[in-house]
């Protein structure tokens, strides 16, 4: 019974980090049509911000605050520079990114070196949970999480800004002719999934070992979780990270690891052949 | 594509140049060409699938990697049955990964096939399935994969040779490289080729005028997978050893950006485009460390942004078949 709900906990508690991690990608994916291989990377950025933030002996929760500003004034620079003239080539756009996540992986290890990083647990504490002992900070990170993705949701669905966003997403030239500014969505748009990934980065950085190859490791079942999912929505990211995580989570607490991972990513593989569009979405042709 | 005015008398110097290598480089260096040339041949491959049929594969490492496992596994003698010739190994290298892609290929293909990004962001799940998947696996070595893979040899029994100075390695890797690019550049300019670049401009259209897409995609995954897994075969023979690293995203990564660097359309600007990013890698980058790779990386951002078909392609691109040349004279 322990077992099954530390399983059940160390399952929604995975969820709901690759759902925060997920969150910044589906916005780029889904609503700006680009493909961001760079988004490891900035999760990544977002990690080296806390670690250097407490360098110098800034506290952990100011580096919070600080990780997503960084990352938003970087995506802004990053769609400058390189993402606004690749827009009109979809595939260019994953070999774009792809380079610069190559890039911004080399910086952060001249910058910090190839070895693991230490962040400290701000929260060490523990928590008993129906006789089962859970560590605080995971139970930040689901919050965290939740805060995140209703944020999300309600900034794009319930404000005039989130109207604004999706008239561009759904007819370019039609909201550029109803005198919207495209080009000031775009930048806002991108910089926005850039300040999630920060944000989702120096959220995840104390539980994990900050080293520059933990933006790899998230970016392939993020990209799984969307396209099971579907682009179309937010609720199909939620279903999508669910099944992604819920499996791996069970897989690898029966077998290995490693199996889990071989496992999750080829079924994932053949729900995508299954069902191209995810498995909430139907009508949408890409 | 309009071509260059001296394509063909470019391409031809190329050629002639790289054979004419071992008269000014030392034999050390050859031997690093060699191997070098391997790759080149892998990014040919990579190019054929990619600028050709459109196909973005960001796990090609893949049927390189089988063809170099099927290649050490057979010449190592440890596979029972099938002997442990050069020529048997090579053909393995070469048929297992055209068959793997083969059936890939139908898989991923067949009816309402994958859009361009979903093959993308598959093929990388898949590259890391097979390191994974190759670094746990105990018959092939697991992490530290196989060892002492024999080098190339001819003869049989007690007669067998085994070819160990780099000059000639060098030349049979270049003519290797040489029929590769042969047969590539042939089915490029076959009436199959129109339609796989049909199916890369416009995969709707194409279907329309009656052919099956998922067909030409797949014929060209299957073809681009054993002269990628040819050129593993290739490689392993003269490096000695293969690993998981033979496998993976890292190498698929690689063979992307030698394959855009030097320009996707082109399938000799494919290959120049390996040896020349792994020959300065090899000069520059102990001088540069970590630099080398920031460099490349930005590098390669930037050749995305500003030539998006690479810095050699235009320069090399050959006329158009005549068959497919527009009259010269409309006539009154």
């Amino acid at each position: 019974m322990a077992q099954a709900l530390l399983v059940a906990l160390d399952a929604s508690n995975f969820m709901l980090a690759l759902l925060l991690v997920t969150l910044g990608l589906v916005i780029l994916f889904g609503l700006m049509n680009v493909i961001n291989m760079a988004h490891g990377e900035m999760f990544l950025l977002g990690a080296y911000a806390v670690v250097l933030v407490q360098r110098y002996g800034g506290s952990f929760w100011l580096a919070l605050a600080l990780a997503p500003l960084a990352l938003g004034v970087i995506g802004l620079v990053i769609e400058e520079v390189v993402i606004r003239h690749v827009y009109h080539r979809f595939i260019d756009t994953i070999l774009a990114t792809w380079g610069l996540s190559i890039s911004l992986k080399q910086a952060v290890i001249i910058a910090f070196g190839p070895t693991a990083q230490q962040v400290h647990n701000p929260l060490p504490q523990t928590v008993e949970i129906l006789g089962t002992l859970y560590p605080v900070y995971r139970l930040f990170i689901m919050a965290v999480a939740v805060l995140a993705a209703a944020g999300t949701f309600l900034l794009f669905y319930q404000t005039s800004l989130g109207l604004v966003a999706r008239a561009v997403i759904a007819n370019r030239p039609m909201a550029g002719s109803l005198g919207l500014n495209t080009r000031r969505m775009d930048r806002m748009t991108f910089a926005f999934g850039a300040a999630l990934a920060g944000l989702a980065g120096a959220v995840m950085a104390p539980l994990m070992s900050v080293d520059p190859q933990m933006g790899v490791g998230f970016l392939i079942p993020a990209f799984l979780s969307i396209l099971v999912g579907g682009t179309g929505t937010l609720l199909g990211t939620l279903l999508g990270t669910t099944l992604i995580a819920g499996a791996g989570t069970v897989v690898s607490s029966i077998w290995s690891q490693i199996t889990a991972q071989i496992v999750v990513f080829a079924l994932a593989i053949v729900v995508i052949r299954l069902f191209p569009q995810g498995l909430t979405g139907g009508s949408q042709e890409r | 594509m309009k071509s260059a005015p001296a394509g063909f008398e470019l391409t031809v110097a190329v050629w002639l140049l790289l054979a004419a290598c071992p008269l000014t480089v030392s034999e050390w260096r050859i031997s690093q060409l060699s191997q070098i040339t391997s790759y080149g041949i892998f990014a040919m491959s990579l190019a054929f699938l990619w600028g050709q049929t459109g196909l973005l594969c960001f796990g090609h490492a893949i049927f390189f990697g089988v063809g170099a496992y099927a290649m050490a596994l057979i010449t190592k003698g440890l596979l029972p049955g099938v002997g442990d010739s050069t020529v048997t190994g090579l053909l393995a290298a070469t048929l297992l990964p055209g068959l793997v892609a083969l059936i890939a290929g139908t898989l991923v293909f067949r009816g309402r096939s994958l859009s361009g990004a979903y093959f993308a962001i598959v093929t990388l799940a898949a590259a890391a399935i097979a390191e994974r998947a190759a670094s746990h696996w105990s018959l092939i070595g697991g992490f530290n994969g196989l060892l002492d893979v024999p080098p190339l040899r001819y003869g049989v029994g007690a007669n067998r040779v085994e070819l160990l100075a780099p000059v000639p390695v060098y030349y049979v890797v270049l003519g290797a490289a040489g029929a590769m690019y042969g047969l590539l550049l042939w089915l490029e300019r076959s009436p199959l080729g129109t339609a796989l670049r049909a199916v890369r401009d416009n995969e709707q259209r194409t279907s329309y005028f009656g052919f099956d897409v998922s067909v030409y995609k797949t014929l060209s995954l299957a073809l681009s997978g054993g002269v990628a897994g040819f050129a593993g075969g290739l490689f392993v023979t003269q490096f000695g050893f293969v690993s998981p690293a033979l496998i993976g995203v890292p190498l698929s990564t690689e063979v992307l950006i030698w394959t855009a660097l030097g320009g996707r359309e082109v399938l000799l600007a494919a290959f120049l485009g390996a040896l020349a990013v792994r020959s300065v890698e090899s000069v520059l980058s102990e001088a540069l460390g970590y630099y080398w790779l920031l460099a490349l990386g930005v590098l390669f951002v930037a050749s995305v942004v500003i030539f998006p078909r690479g810095l050699l392609g235009r320069l090399l691109t050959l006329s158009l078949p005549r068959r497919m040349a527009a009259p010269a004279d409309p006539g009154p």
